[in-house]
């Protein structure tokens, strides 16, 4: 087996999903067999082991966005290796100058996916993504104070910023299935 | 008879928390007979025809009638065994509006329906929905009038904005007089002009359903008040409206009658929707819950806890904030000034207020004494020239029983000054602010104040709107609705309007173009707001007095104003003679 991490381009996002209409769809399919590098190897068995594991962290990815504008917490913690660990990030790092307290309220596909990479390791048992995407972050205006207590009460009280940069996801293969174990967001 | 003027104001009153029997006993005596109304009634059964009438629902809610006389009719509800009830009807053109409620329940209907379109919507009516059970609750239904052998129409009423903006004066044949401003798309902000003097505006979630371009339904319900409902169908153009009160007064008296009246478009100011945006929803940021009739309310006193005096203190001991670097009301602040850095100043103030000294050793720290007193005090505050020689700065009063403090306002061009001096505690709640105002001099090397010339009380802000963005995320827009209230709103995220509330205020002009205004939000967060409004630049400057469970904050106000319109109000106010 190569010691060389197998890579996917393209095609990682995208895919006119009915429940993401809006803004993203993270496409569960679209996966080409030559999108694996052809140093992989001849083995077929591996390959096939491979592209089902990119597929699988491909509809992992398309859960994540599908849940993040949702406001799924729930199901969002459930998609990460260490549910308390996710939650107190929030299911994203922010890297790079943000208001406190910055949450993401949307991820969008950017470029149809085109320079988005999967990485996974040799042995199968974890990997990592680079996914061009834009991004709708919210941070609460703060120190709170009357107006902005009343403008939360209809769910304002808010900053909104949107972006466009890159997330950094590392993943592990547990129990066959694989979950994220860090999402970080960092401009471009 | 003299000008109805009540003991207290609505946001004063504490109505009575009446429980679901009492509701029961005091329905029961109309159920059967209907609304009264001070005009004809329409016969309903005349416009039948003897035939039933069918109305069908999108949500699934089928009603069918049949009418007897001008108050008798037969209702069942969803292929359920029919119910007699009362009735009341009044057509406006070739829409008429019924109300019933059924007898020996808490509910009802009113029902709008467009004969020459056969389009209907019904709202349907009930008490004991909330923890006030005396607050009227609506669930809306969209449907039509079913006739045998006709297709049903496609199209439907439907919610709209077109009404926001707008606003109106109504005399009922009751010879109840209103001011009703659509300020938001789900709030308005009325004036009780005979009522209850006509004082204070006041404000309630509201329902805007559009019947096609001249006339629509509008619906509130006086939450954290009466719960009372108020409902009618308006024409526009005609400037007539025919409606229906439900709900119990401040005496818990049953208002239960249909109105018609006529009236006048008093203006009509912006609204910030997208273009392509007409409100036939309201997407909400915050989902509502999934409960029938759930509305965005807001209910101040839920969220702004009434705290003891012995809480205040507590709370003020724990801690006192003045001038925070960190203030979501100040990211457009003015710079902070140093124009009176240096200056020694004597601020005189008329009729009983004082005259207090001041030193200004930098733009932040200054020491006062009253006229006569020893020693200095120091105090941390902030200034802001919002002119060209005029200066509005403020500050505490430090040991001050009840937390006094000042925003003045400094007019060296004139040598006049005001005041308004806030401090907490009022006879309702210990952390409420009240103010008083004061208008005086400035005596000061150099200048020779006027003896007879000051600033002074003005109305003429009355009926302007302005929207004022504070910082990024948070932007209002004031309505200044009477000579002693103003009105404020808070935006949806697609810039429809949202929320809304209200308070007593004041309105002083410093000179043409520059207003010191003032506000309380009582019965709310106790805040007392003072704002230097500059309407040339379209800035303002100014300090928030507050007091919560967090402590006492003496904070900076900056925002950047546009200006949303203007509704003609200031000829429906002030004292009148008596008819």
């Amino acid at each position: 087996m190569s010691t060389k991490p197998v890579s996917t381009r393209r095609s990682f996002f995208w895919k006119a999903g009915a429940a993401l209409s809006a803004p993203l769809a993270f496409a569960a399919s679209g996966a080409k067999a030559s999108a694996v590098r052809s140093e992989v190897g001849p083995d077929s068995t591996v390959r096939l082991a491979l592209l089902e594991d990119v597929d699988a962290i491909r509809r992992l990815n398309q859960a994540y966005a599908r849940h993040v504008i949702s406001g799924d917490h729930e199901a969002l913690a459930a998609l990460f290796v260490d549910r308390a660990a996710s939650q107190a990030a929030l299911f994203v790092d922010l890297a790079g100058d943000f208001e406190a307290g910055s949450e993401l309220r949307s991820v969008s596909s950017e470029h149809f996916g085109e320079h988005d990479v999967i990485d996974v390791a040799p042995d199968g048992k974890s990997a990592t993504a680079r996914i061009h995407c834009a991004v709708e972050l919210e941070a609460p205006i703060e120190p709170r104070c009357p107006l902005v207590d009343m403008a939360r009460e209809q769910g304002g009280g808010v900053v909104r910023r949107s972006g466009r940069g890159v997330l950094e996801n590392e993943y592990a293969k547990l129990d066959g299935g694989w979950k994220i174990r860090r999402c970080l967001y960092r401009s471009v | 008879m003299q000008i109805r003027y009540p003991k207290e104001q609505m946001h004063r009153i504490r109505y009575t928390k009446l429980t679901e029997q009492q509701i029961l006993d005091k329905l029961a005596a109309v159920g059967g007979t209907g609304p009264t109304s001070a005009s004809p009634l329409e016969d309903l059964s005349e416009h039948a025809g003897g035939r039933p009438v069918k109305i069908v629902t999108d949500g699934g809610l089928v009603l069918e009638y049949r009418f007897n006389g001008k108050n008798r009719l037969s209702v069942a509800e969803n292929g359920g065994a029919a119910v007699d009830a009362g009735y009341g009807a009044l057509m406006l053109g070739d829409v008429g509006l019924l109300a019933h409620l059924l007898p020996g329940t808490q509910r009802g209907y009113a029902v709008v329906a467009d004969t020459n379109t056969r389009l209907a919507t019904v709202f349907e009516l009930w008490f004991n929905g909330y923890d006030d059970k005396r607050e009227v609750q609506r669930q809306i239904h969209y449907g039509y009038l079913e006739r045998p052998g006709q297709e049903p129409p496609q199209a439907r009423h439907t919610l709209t904005n077109r009404l926001e903006g707008k606003g109106f004066y109504w005399k009922q044949d009751t010879g109840a007089e209103t001011l009703e401003l659509f300020h938001t798309a789900e709030y308005s902000n009325f004036v009780e002009l005979t009522r209850l003097g006509g004082e204070l505006g006041f404000c309630g979630p509201s329902d805007y359903v559009r019947i096609d371009d001249d006339r629509y339904v509008y619906s509130r319900v006086e939450c954290e008040f009466s719960g009372t409902m108020t409902l009618y169908v308006l024409d526009v153009n005609r400037a007539k409206q025919i409606g229906m009160r439900l709900g119990f007064d401040a005496d818990d008296a049953l208002e239960y009658y249909l109105f018609n009246g006529t009236g006048e478009m008093v203006g009509q100011i912006a609204r910030f929707e997208k273009f392509g945006d007409y409100g036939t929803t309201i997407p909400q940021t915050r989902p509502l819950p999934n409960t029938k009739g759930a509305r965005p309310v807001y209910r101040p006193l839920k969220t702004n806890p009434i705290m003891s005096k012995d809480e205040v203190e507590a709370a003020i001991a724990k801690s006192t904030t003045v001038f925070a670097e960190r203030n979501a009301m100040a990211g457009n602040k003015l710079p902070v000034s140093e124009l009176l850095v240096g200056k020694e100043l004597t601020l005189r103030y008329d009729d009983g207020g004082p005259a207090v000294s001041y030193e200004f050793d930098d733009a932040h720290k200054l020491r006062w004494r009253r006229e006569g007193e020893g020693s200095w005090h120091e105090e941390r505050y902030e200034a802001w020239e919002s002119a060209p020689g005029v200066v509005m700065f403020g500050h505490l009063l430090s040991g001050a029983p009840r937390h006094d403090s000042f925003a003045v306002v400094v007019d060296f061009d004139n040598a006049l000054t005001s005041c308004v001096n806030g401090t907490l505690g009022t006879p309702y709640m210990a952390n409420e602010a009240s103010r008083k105002t004061w208008f005086g001099v400035v005596e000061t090397a150099g200048l020779t104040p006027p003896k007879y010339l000051r600033h002074r009380f003005t109305y003429d802000l009355v009926g302007h709107a302005l929207t004022w963005e504070y910082s990024p995320g948070l932007t209002s827009m004031h309505v200044y609705t009477t000579p002693y209230s103003f009105s404020w709103v808070i935006f949806l995220e697609s810039g429809a309007g949202g929320l809304a509330w209200s308070g007593p205020a004041q309105y002083v002009k410093i000179r043409d173009g520059l207003y010191l205004f003032n506000w309380l939000e009582e019965a709310c967060n106790g805040t007392l707001g003072t704002l230097l409004i500059n309407t040339k630049t379209m800035h303002d400057c100014g300090v928030g007095y507050h007091c919560g469970t967090d402590g006492l904050r003496l904070s900076s106000i900056g925002a950047i104003a546009r200006n949303a319109g203007r509704f003609d109000l200031m000829r429906f106010y002030g004292p009148k003679a008596a008819v």
